[in-house]
């Protein structure tokens, strides 16, 4: 995350009465906050982040409204004495009641009254103007009443305050119905910019926005689906240049071969299970550092933009039909352009130019793969299309077959549909492989059909690259919050993982999980030793995982140790001098649960057990034992 | 890279020297270096040997095997020892997990060594969650449910320093490495993400920093021996640059005065009633890092404690303050048999399943009764019929009311792992309260010069469009403008109040 509000940022705007507003900083525009008013978006822009502003009012010889940045003890300055009366009530011996409750009402919620064309502030429930205007018609007393009545009683004090209120009788002339009542806390004009990172995303989408699009995943259950699959930054590419080296050298990985993995090393790659348009990838994406584009990285572009609009250069764009991939006499392009037109071309077939491994390294190779072989997130899809929609917050668009190519997730994130992984042989893109052509060939097209080939190849190089890794398995890790059933995901899913590695699937109900873990019941898992079916007994380890289940074993259950399923919840917290208590509400809906479990290698040989507590099968054991 | 930490990369086996985790039981992992000694050890001759409730584990059978493998119990020639037979005996006795979990018969895996029948473990690689729940507790530790949430909401990421008091039985500080590892630095210049970890005990700041080494976790978190309260949080002078901080100490709000931007002043600490930090140098220095949001965790059982530290937090400009409280619940899944018909095992419920069940049972025994009142004379050849029909039953799994009872005909051929009803339930204990955890953020300062600066790049006045919400009266008013012709900057049509992310424009 950067440290100040990047132009086109996607961020948050807290408002006066807490709501939220996402929106993409644009330069050069105003920012209206609504009734609250408006400012220049450029206010904002390359400042910090979680800073509370307050709009100002328009200097004579200005257009626009300029930002007071609000300084924490003036945002304490009530809370702060109030504490210190609290403090002085308490060391008098006998305490008055309830002393330091005058100051605000129980909850710090406040009304205020809007002038909505001017957006002034007319009245509100704070005690200086109440004091000074109450006394026409109401009287302390009943002011004070009106106050502890209940956490509405501030409407109707301001209602009736509203027709004592010097400022409105001057206008008699306008409506009262222009005048907003807001039930806000005492600063009418004061916001904040926060930044959409994962926490807050989560927080708005749960809150305001569509809870159900992210299956109710609330952020204790996020984390911790984080923890139990152990996600975290899964090491750097064997072959690739460090994360933090500015633009990655062109050519430097001209292996047609796949690397082999240093055989001390597992490199993390983890198996994402998402139907929640992509928050629980772009969580994990966010623990393994390859959310948001590194600081190195947002240099090289920043200085990229930069050198382009001196030169005038108006390629910016990014084509998606490049035309000279395979032509080694095309001129070195401008890095950016280059790295999005780079070109794969079949790592396997035989008749692949030699001549390439010979050009100069400014040449982007036609094979080029252009994913790590670590720290990668494997994302398996239902639909054709996977749905990662939240990644569009983060600067990716995973629609586009040229995603932005310096954002880290284009190397790191990989996408597969189910049919891709368990059937690829029907897959249209996997199964057809580009026809062989010399370059001589390719070279004597016309350019469209050259591009037409060349997008073709390049997309069948992806995912071949894409299924084929996949299907090999060796998974350091597997998350899940899916609306399918975990059982069938499990299945296909846990031949996938490395020995030892964990698994943690969140439903926002239990029952899925319950089912889940009954299949590993100890029962269950005693009667498979004892008597493992005929159909699994005489084969070998490898196929005992790929085993599709029958009724009474739904899954191998000697391939899942620890199945355990916990769920979490949060309390928030009021504090306050003197009025400290859990908050009165929250949110209901679904619960949440997480099913952790590790994935282990049975023994190779014949099963035998030993049922619980009973000895007798000790003897039966004996035997095995020679 | 073979010192790579098992907790960060395990690799794809087990290997001499590495941390393992042996698991036993859902509740029972024992924490193992795996040695490769040869030779005897402890009278061992297969070499060092773990002993647990299911049978002996000679290291060498653990070693050069993938993670996650199941390892059976061996027959070690104890030697002098002499604790064979014992051993074999002590196995399984309240095992609850392990015993019915598949064990398989002969192992390929090692030369000399002979399987035995006692048992088997798991063995795994370390994780901060596993380790958490084996770890030696020298102090009251963090758990999963606590220290996930808390590493989420202080935004402790790849490439993060992490600043951490105190260290106490290291829970903590696994998980937090995990977080903020983003590579082990390859020079003193190589800035990577790190955990500056402070621990006042001298005995426990040994312990924590030897079990850093033991982890391979040097480089990638610094322990100092501290008094954090008086001494705060600079390591040889220098600032950590911390963005993300954790405090599990008695007295948070002692702690923190030295975490501020700059020097606190005497009426800001005198006010909260704290003793003004004792000069060490004559500039002071901020443990932050300057151009950064800082998130800050404090985690204190006691409301009191909460109370103190935010007033303090308050008064030094922290912002978002906010308390809750984490409850976690772990639940068994299991299997209710309830019904005449069950069979006759641990934790089944004979009594009848639905009114059906429990109206064929009394009408059984209705019948009985009659016969026995209509037939006085025979009573003690009936009164022995009766007693040894219901014996019959019991064992056959009432075989006539079964029979009888429409619905439940299923019930004998089901397998036993399959009947009942699924239910769950909350473990048998919980946790009810951990600790209080006070989230705040300090916002990094901006100076007037930046303002300026900032000012310039981005100048204001030739705004062409707005964006954000509009409220009714500003669309009105628009409309109007463009009604009548005015060629203002603002005419740019108005997005929707929450534009989409579909409308993204990367420009
Ligand atoms: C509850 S333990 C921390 C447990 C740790 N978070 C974990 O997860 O294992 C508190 C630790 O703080 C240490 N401590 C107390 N006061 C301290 C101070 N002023 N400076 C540094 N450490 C302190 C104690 O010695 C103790 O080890």
């Amino acid at each position: 995350m950067h440290s100040l509000v990047e132009p086109n940022a996607w961020v948050v705007l807290r408002l006066p009465s807490g709501n939220l507003r996402v929106l993409q900083v644009a330069p050069n525009t105003t920012t209206s906050l609504g009734k609250y008013g408006s400012f220049p978006t450029n206010l904002i822009i390359h400042r910090p982040y979680n800073i509370t502003y307050e709009l100002q009012d328009r200097k004579p010889d200005e257009n626009f409204n300029r930002l007071r940045i609000v300084p924490a003890a003036e945002l304490y300055a009530d809370i702060l004495s109030s504490d210190a009366d609290t403090r002085t009530a308490e060391d008098a011996t006998p305490v008055p009641d309830a002393e330091g409750d005058d100051d605000a009402p129980p909850t710090g919620i406040e009304y205020s009254l809007v002038d909505s064309d001017s957006g002034t502030v007319v009245a509100t429930t704070d005690r200086v103007e109440i004091d000074a205007s109450a006394r026409q018609t109401l009287t302390i007393e009943e002011i004070e009443a009106l106050k502890k009545d209940g956490t509405d009683a501030g409407r109707e004090l301001i209602t009736r305050l509203m027709l004592s209120h010097t400022a409105i009788d001057q206008k008699t002339e306008y409506s009262l119905a222009k005048y907003k009542l807001l039930k806000t806390r005492k600063y009418i004009r004061r916001f904040c910019v926060l930044p959409l990172d994962i926490p807050m995303l989560n927080y708005w989408t749960l809150e305001d926005k569509d809870a159900s699009k992210i299956m109710d995943m609330r952020e204790e259950m996020i984390a911790l689906l984080g923890c139990w699959a152990n996600v975290h930054f899964g090491g750097s590419d064997p072959c690739e240049a460090q994360p933090i080296a500015k633009i990655k050298q062109e050519g430097e990985d001209t292996s047609m071969v796949e690397p082999e993995p240093v055989q001390t090393s597992c490199p993390g790659r983890w198996l994402v299970v998402d139907d929640t348009s992509g928050l629980l990838v772009a969580a994990m994406a966010e623990r393994m550092g390859i959310l948001y584009p590194s600081e190195a990285d947002r240099l090289a572009k920043e200085q990229r933009e930069a050198k382009s609009s001196k030169q005038g250069d108006s390629t910016g764009g990014r084509q998606p039909a490049p035309k000279d991939g395979e032509d080694t006499q095309a001129p070195a392009k401008p890095t950016d352009e280059a790295e999005a037109k780079r070109e794969p071309e079949d790592a396997a077939q035989p008749t692949s130019p030699k001549a390439t491994h010979k050009r100069p390294p400014e040449h982007r190779r036609d094979d080029y793969i252009p994913y790590a072989h670590a720290n990668t997130i494997t994302h398996i899809h239902p639909n054709s299309q996977p749905n990662l929609s939240f990644l569009r917050y983060y600067d990716f668009d995973i629609t586009n077959p040229n995603p932005n190519a310096h954002h880290p997730l284009s190397k790191h994130l990989m996408t597969l549909s189910w049919l891709q992984l368990l059937e690829p042989d029907l897959d249209s893109t996997y199964s057809s492989p580009p026809p062989n052509v010399t370059p001589e060939e390719i070279y004597s097209w016309k350019t469209n059909r050259r591009s037409t080939f060349h997008r073709k190849r390049k997309r069948w190089i992806r995912t071949r690259h894409i299924i084929d890794t996949t299907r090999k398995g060796e998974f350091s890790g597997l998350v899940v919050a899916s609306s399918m059933d975990p059982i069938s995901i499990m299945r296909h899913t846990v031949p996938l993982l490395a020995g030892g590695a964990p698994i943690a699937i969140y439903s926002p109900s239990i029952e899925p999980l319950t089912e889940l873990a009954d299949c590993y019941s100890l029962a269950r898992r005693a009667a498979w030793a004892t008597n493992t079916p005929e159909e699994v007994a005489g084969k070998t380890l490898e196929e005992q995982e790929q085993w599709a289940g029958n009724e009474e074993f739904p899954l191998n259950p000697a391939l899942v140790l620890g199945a355990s399923i916990q769920t979490s919840r949060v309390r928030k917290w009021q504090v306050l001098p003197g009025r400290t208590h859990p908050l009165m509400s929250s949110r209901g809906g679904a619960e949440g649960y997480v099913f952790t479990a590790w994935k282990v290698k049975p023994a190779e040989g014949k099963v035998e057990a030993r049922g619980h507590l009973r000895s007798r099968k000790r003897k039966v054991d004996d035997q095995s034992a020679a | 890279m073979s010192t790579t930490s098992p907790f960060l990369d395990p690799g794809p086996l087990t290997t001499p020297g590495a941390l393992a985790l042996v698991h036993l039981s859902r509740d029972n992992v024992l924490p193992i270096y795996l040695s490769k000694e040869s030779g005897t050890v402890d009278g061992y001759t297969e070499g060092a040997v773990i002993n647990t409730r299911f049978g002996s584990f000679p290291h060498s059978t653990l070693i050069g095997q993938p993670w996650g493998s199941q390892i059976r119990a061996s027959i070690v020639d104890t030697g002098s020892r002499g604790r064979k037979r014992k051993l074999a005996n002590v196995v399984d006795v309240d095992a609850t997990g392990n015993d019915t979990e598949a064990a398989a018969s002969s192992t390929s895996n090692t030369k000399d060594v002979k399987t035995a029948a006692s048992g088997f473990i798991h063995i795994l690689p370390p994780t901060p969650e596993i380790w958490t729940s084996s770890l030696p507790h020298r102090t009251q530790v963090v758990y999963t449910p606590d220290y996930s949430y808390i590493l989420h909401r202080i935004r402790a990421r790849p490439g993060a320093q992490l600043i951490e008091a105190g260290s106490g039985s290291g829970s903590f500080t696994h998980a937090a490495t995990r977080a903020v590892y983003n590579g082990y630095p390859k020079d003193a210049k190589d800035k990577r993400g790190k955990v500056w970890s402070f621990e006042f005990n001298h005995d426990r700041y040994l312990k924590i920093r030897e079990e850093v080494q033991d982890h391979h976790l040097d480089g990638i978190v610094q322990v100092t021996n501290r008094d954090v309260y008086n001494d705060g949080f600079l390591v040889d002078g220098e600032s950590p640059e911390a963005e993300c901080i954790f405090l599990d100490v008695p007295a948070p709000w002692q702690a923190l005065p030295h975490l501020s931007r700059r020097k606190p002043t005497q009426s800001q600490l005198a006010s909260s009633g704290l003793e003004y930090p004792k000069e060490t140098s004559p500039e002071w220095k901020s443990p932050l890092r300057a151009d950064r949001t800082v998130h800050i965790c404090t985690f204190s059982p006691c409301i009191e404690q909460v109370t103190k530290t935010v007033e303090v937090m308050r008064r030094l400009g922290w912002m978002e303050i906010e308390m809750v409280e984490v409850a976690q619940r772990r639940i068994n899944v299991l299997r209710e048999k309830v019904g005449l018909n069950m069979p006759l095992e641990r934790g089944t419920n004979q009594s009848p399943r639905n009114v059906v069940e429990a109206i064929t049972k009394l009408k059984q025994i209705d019948g009985r009764f009659k016969e026995f009142h209509k037939d006085k004379q025979e009573t003690d050849v009936k009164m022995e019929d009766a007693d040894a029909e219901k014996k019959r039953g019991d064992q056959h799994g009432d075989a006539n009311v079964v029979e009888n009872s429409a619905d439940s005909g299923d019930s004998l051929t089901m397998k036993p792992w399959m009947a009942g009803r699924l239910i769950h339930r909350t473990e048998g204990e919980i946790k009810t309260h951990t600790s209080y955890l006070v989230f705040a953020l300090l916002p990094q300062e901006w100076s007037e010069e930046q303002e300026a600066a900032a000012f310039e790049k981005w100048p204001c006045g030739k705004e062409h469009k707005v964006i954000g919400s509009l409220d009714k009266e500003t669309r009105k008013q628009e409309k109007r403008d463009m009604l009548r012709g005015i060629k203002d900057k603002k005419i740019a049509a108005a997005k929707g109040p929450d534009p989409a992310p579909k409308k993204s424009k990367t420009g």
